[in-house]
């Protein structure tokens, strides 16, 4: 036990240098924006888009930038009361599993502003940044409709959680209004970056003969392609959506199209409201707004028949005008039900 | 698609889940039969994910292996030099290796290819077919028409056995484990044996990250170890630390998992959840002794001297 202490310490101060944060040097004069992923920003996708979303902030008004990962629920609170004590005014949690920290952060410090993508319980400060990426999803499942051959058309998600789900029964509404005799496929893998369960799930799906797969994983997504990509070059006949971000270069040779959001879009304005004091309601984004958008890939023009993209057009502006609601699952809660502790 | 079909890819999931499993943990059993826990499994597991796929892109998917395996056994060198040469507590040190390895690995990847990241597309690993038996119905195409590090699992399991119970130095091996003070009264470098069977288990989990990333799934991403190398410590517990054991229990973890998604593809209303726990919960019962005695050996995570 001799040298017990100081080579642990040096081993955790290593692994804690190593695990996170590209702050800059403090600089308290500018107002600061930060931003927390749940996983890490090279999964081309959720988390990618809230960094691009951050990085425009940056360049576009000049504000101090500031991004961790956290690794585990434990880690949120004290990330969050990290940033608020450096300065940071407007600080975003990108992700549904932030909500509760948030909330608890918020009350200690009423004058910094807290954005919850997918939040569930607004406040005084504390923003629910809301994506309307079911809208996408049924659009996207409307291809799906058209583009599959057997009639069976799966769903790889990571965690079941309100934000994902809503992707699902949009995505399902969508490609059952096209082909009312589909069956849809849905599983689970319970993580957003296990790369080798998304490839199961994937082949699992295909192997009950799903022909056109969509996802809604992060990093994971890169095996999902894989399992389709595979099937591909074993002669199969299999395509797949793209999800939350443009992912149509991500695997250009296997996906149909994408249901993305515009983060880039989202965070600028975001933050452009909080600059000028007018930002507190639920910030929405969907098709009407023109931040989410079903994206048919470029590299693969006319795999989605002419006919089926006037119909899908024809949804749009269908949804634009409210005379078609794509299902959804509600996670706004009108009150606290749990007055904030 | 026949039953028989339908059961031999079945099977290739399974097999496919559970050889990053077998590899890692059969590693796992040789360095705690010689008395040290490696937490840090998962750091040369992500480590052995990203040398695989360096060395690949530079030169092919056996160098990508080698590389693999290397980097997963310079995760492990770090951990031993603290926890085996300076007797830092082994649960925690284990602990920084892995949050600093996941850390250290993201930020290589993101250096390398961008940091929003992109889907590589990695060469990968061929199949080699075993004449005849990948002809076996339902067997054949998961068991024998896999790539190397598949047949190198197959191979340990009894070299390893006989090594670790037939062999002096198996003995020797397991006397560190068991009692270091008394290998050491009786003239065995304790903590050289230690040294050199916790690197053996980094390369193999360095092994299988690469077979991750260049067998399984033919792509990289940050975190895609997803834990592996800690279920691979709880899978050298479940087979009761003997290299039989061992791929039983992997098998059954990698059955497991497929099986889930076989019936979550089938019926989306399966509680989920609790497929993903039933491996964990197995593993308790088995610590608890529900399938037999289950004795850790006797050194097991203990400094020495101490």
């Amino acid at each position: 036990m001799r040298h017990h202490l100081p080579a642990t310490t040096t081993l955790a101060l290593a692994a804690i240098l190593a695990c996170s944060t590209d702050r800059e040097a403090t600089d308290t004069t500018t107002p600061g924006v930060a931003l927390l992923t749940p996983g890490p920003v090279s999964d081309a996708g959720w988390n990618a888009g809230a960094y691009e979303g951050l990085q425009r902030i940056g360049d576009s008004l000049g504000l101090r930038i500031s991004h961790q990962q956290t690794l585990t629920p434990a880690e949120f609170d004290e990330a969050f009361i990290s940033y608020a004590d450096d300065g940071y005014g407007l600080i975003f949690g990108h992700g549904f599993e932030y909500q509760d920290a948030a909330s608890r952060v918020a009350a200690e410090y009423p004058e910094v502003t807290f954005v919850v993508s997918g939040g569930s319980r607004p406040s005084a400060n504390v923003v629910a940044l809301i994506f309307q990426l079911n809208e996408a999803s049924y659009l996207a499942g409307m291809a799906a409709g058209a583009v599959t051959q057997s009639g069976v058309v799966g769903m790889v998600g990571g965690v079941e959680i309100p934000t994902a789900k809503g992707t699902f029964v949009a995505f399902e509404a969508g490609v059952k209004a096209v082909r009312e005799d589909a069956t849809v496929l849905e599983t689970f893998i319970g993580s957003w970056d296990n790369v080798s369960a998304a490839k199961e799930a994937a082949a699992a799906q295909l192997r009950e003969g799903a022909d056109v797969l969509i996802h809604n994983v992060d990093a994971a997504s890169f095996g999902f392609f894989q399992s389709v990509r595979e099937a591909r070059e074993r002669g199969r006949v299999a395509w797949a959506f793209g999800m939350n971000r443009d992912q149509n270069d991500v695997a250009p040779d296997v996906i149909v199209g994408s249901a993305a959001i515009d983060y880039t879009g989202m965070f600028l304005r975001t933050a452009q409201a909080w600059r000028d004091g007018t930002l507190g309601e639920p910030v929405y984004s969907g098709l009407a707004t023109g931040t989410v958008e079903f994206l048919p890939n470029p590299a693969r023009e006319g795999l989605i028949p002419a006919d089926a993209l006037e119909r899908i057009d024809r949804a749009r502006q269908a949804i634009i005008a409210g005379t078609l609601e794509v299902p959804s699952i509600d996670f706004i809660e009108k009150e606290d039900p749990v007055s904030s502790q | 698609m026949g039953d028989i079909g339908a059961l031999s890819s079945f099977l290739v999931s399974a097999v496919g889940l559970a050889v990053p499993l077998v590899l890692a943990a059969l590693g796992e059993t040789v360095s705690e039969r010689a008395g040290v826990i490696n937490i840090g499994l998962e750091g040369s597991v992500i480590w052995g994910a990203l040398g695989g796929a360096l060395g690949a892109l530079a030169a092919g998917p056996y160098a990508g292996l080698a590389a693999g395996a290397l980097a997963g056994g310079m995760a492990a060198l770090l951990f031993a030099v603290f926890a085996v040469w300076l007797n830092t507590n082994q649960i925690i040190t284990g602990t920084a290796v892995t949050i600093g390895s996941l850390g250290f690995t993201g930020a290589v990847f993101q250096s390398r290819f961008g940091v929003t990241g992109l889907a590589l597309e990695l060469p990968t690993v061929p199949a080699w077919e075993v004449p005849l038996l990948s002809r076996i119905p339902a067997l054949g195409p998961a068991f024998f028409d896999q790539a190397v590090t598949v047949y190198l699992a197959y191979a340990l399991v009894p070299v390893l056995g006989w090594f670790l119970f037939r062999s002096r130095w198996g003995l020797v091996l397991r006397a560190v484990g068991e009692s270091p003070d008394a290998a050491h009264a009786s003239g065995v470098p304790v903590a050289r044996t230690r040294m050199l069977a916790v690197v053996f288990a980094g390369l193999m989990a360095g092994v299988a990250g690469a077979h991750l990333s260049l067998v399984h799934t033919g792509t990289f991403a940050e975190n895609m170890s997803a834990g592996k190398g800690f279920i691979a410590i709880a899978v050298v517990v479940l087979g009761r630390w003997s290299p039989k054991g061992v791929v039983a229990a992997a098998l059954f973890f990698g059955g497991a998992e497929a099986l889930q998604f076989a019936l979550q593809a089938v019926d989306a209303d399966l509680p989920y959840p609790l497929f993903l726990a039933l491996p964990y919960v197995l593993s308790l019962a088995a610590l608890a002794g529900w399938f037999g005695r289950a004795r850790a050996p006797e050194g097991l995570a203990l400094p020495w001297p101490r």
